[in-house]
């Protein structure tokens, strides 16, 4: 859909996936690199647990698709090679470190190129100097605050979350400046702040407070004194069954769910025939009790424990019930759901002839198909081929760049 | 322009979340956005707190106007033929068609793709749902983003290993997905115009989620281990990197000093026993990660958060509170930049809800609006978009269509 789009990505960990979505929509994507390598090279996990600047798992996941060069952007050579480049391309994706400004700052950018930078707090204001770090960004975000149990520190996520935000919000910010280019508008210049794209993932936490609301606590739902999980344990692992789901749409799930819990005979009748979508008003009214909610929980405590993550799934299909299995990565590449959807396309990962099936569509559409057209390119795989078809750059000329360290 | 997408139009029949986030991202872009609901079956997300002043009613949730700012609404029963007859026009008008209904219900319609299709070709139209609209287990499966966070593989992520999981944050893919579906728009808004061809565009917000914890189903794929919960933060490859309590309840610190560089300017302001030549390189820090976090927690425990982050940042280490709602209200940073707007609305007065997500120097992007309230914009909506006049609208209302 992007195959006359050429977009250059100076690569950071926050720009990888801004780059991998334009790629996977068939843009010409090239990252560029210090000779040293992008920092997204040594960031766990490795192939094997063997570090390399070659083994990065999260490099290989979020490159794919794209074509990759070296070059110092702090040498001279360097930066009239990128202004070169520039020419070339319809796209920037950069990150801006706190206080260094952005790498291309300084740097003469022709007027029809959209140009996107990712910075943790923004270029200006009280904390544009903050030093940020996936953990310090997510902190910022507000969700980790909710996160957890409330008898032990907040929890993040395993695996960076703010490189996600930031990158899918910056895929985002670069399409509409090209939609706004094909519609007759010039280049644009545009921001991402990764704080604020991590926020999405606070849901409206933000608009709390400025709503006349109390302060939320993190810690697990009780309503009315009653004590209601999110997450059961069954026979073979975990199950999300969301309980306190009331009102005109939701209380119907929750209402087949007691019934199902009833007839399988975890707890009396009458607990089913509560009203579940009414049931917070008639809690207020003292026409329902705690201990009915109780006495659901419990049901469905029971019921999930006797059946696998299999079963209560197919069921909360067939019933209609906010549940679902909470699944693992095996889970996962075993599902048929994800499998006949074809989700999956596979990744040649070490260029070796290892080859992996990954879930690749993350869209489908009815004419046009995500493909792996390369995997994610090996350190400075691309440079002879980009310098000499879009910087004229001859093979004696780019000797003398290796040798003086600028490739 | 009122942003770079001004003159792009939506038919927004989408509700809850993932469809009405995705809808204003394309709203604060500029794109005009018609929001479908009707009063006999109101967007659920309206049911949903927070509200204004912790008070319910249909009128007052606050996410439900922070997830459809600046679009205009209609009220109207799809189910009658003459508001099918009502969407169609609104399909002529518009580029984009965005719904999350359950899979199959547009079909049972007659408003699916191939309907809508057949009555504009171009039309770009996006479902979404929570495993999509194929496959075995899509039929039937309808829900939030919980069950997507569930089943993309999050969910188990997080939590203690001694405990069950704890589960994401709220329905996390609902969040996730409108970062797939819209960069999918926009990239099929750039093949329109340039080839004039439309398309359908099916998104799974599972499999939305499974693209942002990618690199633990690499590590599945390629070392055959399965990634679980590990309840700590930060990564066991660098130290001191974590979570670390403050004074008061439940007030927590990020601090990220694992680099020589971080390390040197953290042990100089907390001092005492974290001075020790022992804990000079990243390995003998590693190895001593217990001491090393005891020290910090102990020289933390009794300060305030948010001092503590300003002390730690003003000497370069990577230090942040864990923000709580309270804090992002206060945030400086938010308050800079302007993300809170203050929005006002008859019923309720004023609340404050977030502003645009990025900035685009030269293109200001709008105004942050209030969402609609239920079928603000249905007579608006009609005369300029459907041609209808005065007469055909009052007709509609009085035959029950205008819901």
């Amino acid at each position: 859909m992007l195959h006359d789009i050429r977009v250059l990505e100076i690569s950071a960990p926050e720009t990888m996936m801004a780059g991998r979505i334009l790629a996977d929509f068939g843009a010409e994507v090239v990252v560029v690199e210090p000779p040293g390598g992008a920092p997204g090279r040594r960031m766990e996990p490795f192939l094997a647990d063997v570090p390399g600047v070659e083994r990065s798992l999260t490099w290989h996941a979020l490159n794919r698709n794209k074509r990759a060069i070296t070059l110092d952007l702090n040498a001279a050579d360097g930066r009239e090679l990128i202004t070169t480049l520039l020419r070339n391309f319809d796209a920037i994706i950069e990150g801006a470190a706190p206080g260094d400004g952005a790498p291309l700052d300084g740097i003469d950018i022709p007027g029809t190129v959209v140009r996107c930078t990712i910075s943790p707090f923004a270029q200006s204001g009280p904390k544009s100097d903050y030093l940020a770090t996936d953990l310090i960004v997510m902190a910022s975000s507000g969700a980790p605050s909710m996160t957890g149990d409330s008898d032990r520190p907040p929890i993040f996520y395993s695996v960076p979350q703010s490189i996600m935000e930031a990158g899918a919000e910056a895929a985002i910010t670069v399409l509409a400046g090209i939609v706004a280019r094909d519609r007759g508008a010039g280049g644009q210049r545009a921001e991402v702040s990764a704080r604020i794209a991590a926020m999405m993932s606070s849901m409206s936490m933000p608009t709390v407070i400025g709503s006349g609301n109390h302060e939320p606590k993190r810690a697990e739902t009780t309503i009315a004194g009653a004590r209601v999980p999110a997450i059961f344990e069954c026979a073979d692992g975990y199950m999300l069954v969301t309980v306190p789901a009331f009102g005109p749409a939701f209380g119907r799930m929750t209402q087949r769910l007691a019934k199902w819990a009833a007839d399988e005979g975890h707890m009396p009748r009458e607990i089913a025939d509560v009203n579940w979508s009414t049931f917070p008003r008639d809690l207020a009214n003292k026409t329902s009790t705690p201990d009915q909610l109780r006495a659901l929980v419990e049901g469905v405590t029971l019921l999930c424990r006797g059946k696998t993550k299999s079963e209560l799934g197919t069921a909360a299909r067939k019933l209609g019930l906010l549940a679902a299995p909470v699944m693992d990565m095996r889970d996962i590449s075993e599902s048929p759901q994800y499998r006949e959807r074809g989700l999956w396309n596979s990744v040649p990962i070490t260029h070796d002839g290892c080859d992996f099936d990954v879930p690749v569509r993350f869209a489908q559409f009815s004419n046009f198909s995500i493909e792996t057209r390369r995997p994610a390119p090996t350190l400075s795989q691309h440079t002879a081929e980009i310098l000499r078809d879009y910087a004229a750059i001859s093979p004696t000329e780019l000797q003398a760049l290796f040798v003086h360290g600028v490739i | 322009m009122a942003g770079p997408l001004e003159g792009i139009r939506v038919l927004d029949m989408s509700w809850v979340m993932v469809g009405p986030v995705s809808g204003r991202y394309l709203a604060d872009l500029g794109a005009d956005v018609v929001k479908i609901e009707s009063r006999s079956r109101i967007d659920p997300l309206r049911t949903l707190g927070p509200f204004k002043d912790a008070k319910p009613g249909s009128e007052r949730s606050v996410s439900y106007h922070n997830l459809n700012a600046g679009k205009r609404g209609l009220a109207i029963n799809i189910k009658e033929p003459r508001g099918r007859d009502v969407i169609l026009r609104l399909v002529d008008w518009a580029d984009v068609v965005l719904e999350s209904f359950t899979p199959g219900v547009l079909e049972s319609l007659r408003l699916d793709y191939a309907n809508l299709k057949a009555r504009k070709a171009d039309i770009i139209m996006v479902s979404t749902s929570i495993l999509g609209q194929t496959g075995p287990h899509a039929a039937g499966t309808s829900g939030v983003g919980t069950m997507g966070a569930a089943m993309s593989g999050a969910s188990g992520l997080i939590g203690w290993p001694d405990r069950p999981p704890s589960g994401t944050y709220g329905p996390w893919t609902d969040g996730v997905a409108p970062r797939f579906i819209v960069p999918s728009v926009l990239a099929a808004l750039h093949r329109k115009s340039r080839s004039g061809e439309g398309c359908y565009i099916d998104v799974a917000q599972a499999e939305a989620g499974i693209q942002f914890i990618m690199p633990a189903y690499y590590e599945y794929a390629a070392n055959r281990s399965i990634p679980t919960r590990r309840g700590r933060a930060g990564s066991p490859l660098r130290c001191p990197q974590g979570v670390y309590p403050c004074a008061g309840e439940d007030r927590w610190i990020v601090i990220d000093a694992s680099t020589d560089a971080h390390w040197s300017r953290l042990r100089e302001v907390v001092g005492g026993g974290l001075a020790d030549a022992r804990y000079d390189t990243l390995i003998s820090r590693l190895r001593n990660r217990e001491a090393i976090d005891h020290a910090v927690s102990e020289w933390t425990r009794t300060r305030d958060a948010q001092e503590t982050e300003t002390e730690l940042q003003a000497v370069g280490v990577p230090a942040h509170i864990v923000s709580r709602a309270g804090d992002l209200a206060r945030d400086l940073h938010l308050r800079h930049v302007n993300h809170l707007r203050r929005i006002e609305d008859p019923e309720f007065g004023e609340a404050e809800i977030e502003g645009p997500r990025s900035s685009f120097y030269g293109t200001p992007l709008a105004e942050t609006r209030r969402g609609p309230r239920i079928g603000e914009h249905s007579a608006e909506i009609l005369r300029e978009l459907c041609g209808m006049d005065d007469r055909e609208i009052a007709e509609l209302k009085e035959s029950g269509v205008l819901v």
